[in-house]
């Protein structure tokens, strides 16, 4: 299935192997199923790293389970005022 | 800071100075001294713009001293644009150095009789009130330049621009940075006419020959502090994404969340976010010769603040914060940061609140006076409140009177304030807030964001009702507290998720005043400073009814969530409810 991610904040896709190395913007396939922990790993974010994901403008954890189409933001900690 | 200073502007054969122990106001300071002060002192039925009105400075209970983000300068009176009581802060130097030359508070009270405009300059030695006419219509940054001939750079200024002189409902009053840069705004609630209603233009602070405020335990003291710098440079928020991106990283969250306000709180999300980005802005700042990280006064190590350079590398304002970046941006549906640094800089200079303006500008657009997205048309309204002309007083007296001079029905403010970057209905915690608040429609007054959308000292859903009366509450109590201190807010973060930090605050309180203050006495002394507020308020002809949104949030709603705001009057009722 087919996402539309960005990540912010700094956030890059850290996974040589993905044409989407290095970016913050981008679409990705990923396996039918896939959660938002395992999105995580696919894109090798760093694991000490707490993240905020918002997936079609909704907060979810790590066991929501992903879809295809779905609209992906994932941040590190970030405030502001 | 065992003094007051009280300068009657309008004794007769001018204006007179006396300073007193501060008695019954020892052991508070910033907003609890404003908002006990004005509450004691201010008739809640008097003109704000009239002799019976006091203005009221008051540097933080730890301002002043050797610890850590304690540049931050309360400013209190009877708002103009409200009617409530108000405070107002702002950062920049001249806390710490009001602080060290001892004034726990300097309270401007009466009013002068002809139009004569003062500057008032405070030194270890005593007050020098003086007439300067010359100063006259001179904007935040020429006037300063003007007043650095005479005074020079060691001192701290504190000014009105034109809008204050002009006594426009936006007017704000500015601090300077520590490059002397009048950037730091008291911005909202028009606290900036009441001080050109008292003919003072300029307050000049020069503290050579003063010390720091020492502690009366100086080693726990010291130790305290270390501790509390610690924790904020650990924390991901105050040690990381603050000092990179600085307050507009909110920017794609708030999008990303549909909570962005957009085209007059018509739309929670704008295309053109993007480009306004806190991401996008940190690069071009960068890039062209600014900074991402720059402190508003010595002391801070967050550092959230930054300089903005034009596209041939000149200065052109300081970092534009998020407020700002949305008022002026996506609520006008402009995706341009030069623009909006632009604006930026006219709203320092002219000395306007950024969110009032940005809002009343967006007003406009929404009448038809300009068309949303027109980047020059909002610049040259701007420069009609620069200018004062009829349209310009229009603006510059903010939201709510903009949209009634246009028969707009969608505005959007609180007790005549204009609503702030957050839309209530996608982030229903801040709605209480701002509907609650005794300072009218003000997002710092309980920051509900933190915990609603970004997680940080819990987790309550911003889309349900669920939770939030509790949260706001909360953060209004602690809020009230965190105000009083002269700390920044922005210490919020880290001592909200991180005991340690949290505890090192109190032990800094502790060593400083020689006290044994724990958690319950924060709670005790931001309950008393919002109950004092809120009385005033009934006194002044609030009740309940004014703590109410505006009634399209309730029957509105707003994409992308396509929902109102739910929270009930009678929840509202309960957020102080002890």
């Amino acid at each position: 299935m087919q996402l539309d991610i960005r990540l912010f904040a700094g956030l890059k896709c850290n996974n040589p192997d993905l044409a989407c190395f290095g970016q913050y913007a981008f679409n990705l396939e990923v396996p039918t199923g896939t959660t938002v922990g395992e999105l995580r790993g696919i894109l090798a974010i760093d694991p000490s790293i707490r993240l905020l994901t918002m997936v079609n403008h909704h907060h979810e954890g790590d066991d929501w389970v992903l879809e295809d189409n779905d609209r992906i933001g994932i941040f590190p900690p970030i405030g502001g005022g | 800071m065992d003094k007051i200073l009280r300068i009657d502007m309008g004794a007769t054969d001018g204006p007179k100075y006396k300073t007193e122990p501060v008695g019954e106001y020892a052991g508070i300071g910033g907003r609890a001294m404003t908002s006990i002060i004005v509450a004691k002192e201010v008739h809640p039925l008097c003109h704000p713009l009239g002799g019976e009105n006091k203005l009221i400075f008051s540097p933080g209970m730890l301002s002043g001293t050797a610890g850590a983000m304690t540049g931050r300068l309360s400013v209190g009176c009877k708002s103009p644009l409200t009617g409530t009581i108000k405070e107002s802060n702002a950062g920049g130097q001249a806390a710490q150095v009001l602080a060290r030359l001892g004034y726990a508070a300097l309270i401007l009270e009466g009013k002068p009789s002809g139009d004569d405009l003062y500057k008032i300059y405070i030194n270890k030695d005593g007050v020098k009130i003086e007439v300067d006419n010359s100063l006259k219509l001179l904007d935040n940054y020429p006037l300063v330049a003007r007043l650095r001939e005479q005074y020079g750079d060691k001192v701290a200024y504190i000014t009105i621009g034109s809008a204050g002189e002009r006594k426009l409902l936006a007017a704000s009053i500015a601090c300077t940075d520590p490059q002397l840069r009048p950037t730091r705004h008291c911005g909202r609630g028009g606290v900036g006419a009441v001080m050109g209603a008292k003919g003072v233009k300029a307050i000049i602070l020069d503290d050579a020959g003063m010390k720091m405020r020492p502690p009366k335990e100086p080693e726990k003291f010291r130790d305290a502090n270390r501790k509390f710098v610690e924790g904020l440079r650990k924390h991901p928020v105050t040690g990381e994404a603050l000092p990179a991106y600085g307050t507009n990283v909110l920017t794609n969250i708030l999008n990303e969340a549909g909570g962005y306000p957009t085209y007059n709180f018509k739309q929670g999300q704008f295309s053109g976010s993007v480009n306004l980005s806190g991401e996008a802005q940190a690069e071009l700042e960068v890039k062209r010769g600014g900074t991402a990280t720059h402190g508003c006064h010595r002391g801070c190590v967050i550092q959230c603040s930054g300089i903005y350079n034009d596209k041939d590398g000149h200065y052109l304002t300081k970092q534009p914060e998020y407020e700002t970046v949305w008022s002026h941006g996506g609520h006008c549906g402009i995706d341009d940061l030069d623009t909006v640094a632009r604006l930026d800089f006219m709203d320092d200079n002219i000395g306007v609140d950024t969110i009032e303006m940005g809002v009343a500008i967006g007003l406009a657009m929404d009448a038809g006076i300009i068309p949303f997205g027109d980047r020059e048309g909002a610049i040259r309204l701007m420069e009609e409140v620069g200018r004062g002309t009829p349209l310009g007083r229009i603006l510059g007296c903010g939201a709510e009177i903009t949209g009634k001079t246009y028969g707009v029905e969608r505005v959007p403010v609180v007790k005549s304030q204009a609503l702030p970057a957050y839309d209530p209905r996608a982030v229903q915690g801040i709605g209480v807030t701002y509907a609650t608040t005794p300072q009218g429609a003000d997002h710092t007054a309980g920051y509900a964001i933190a915990t609603n959308i970004l997680k940080c000292g819990g987790d309550v859903d911003p889309l349900k009702t669920e939770g939030q009366v509790e949260l706001s509450r909360n953060l209004q109590i602690a809020t009230a507290f965190i105000d009083s201190t002269g700390m920044c807010l922005f210490i919020a973060f880290a001592i909200m998720d991180q005991p340690d930090t949290f505890q090192a605050l109190l032990d800094m309180m502790n060593a400083f005043y020689g006290l044994n203050m724990i958690g319950d006495d924060i709670v005790t002394l931001g309950k008393k400073v919002l109950s004092v507020e809120r009385d005033f308020n009934k006194r002044a002809g609030f009740t309940a009814q004014h703590d109410r949104l505006p009634r399209f949030f309730s029957t509105e709603t707003v994409p992308p969530h396509n929902i109102t705001f739910n929270i009930t009057d009678e929840e509202l009722d309960q957020v102080f409810n002890w």
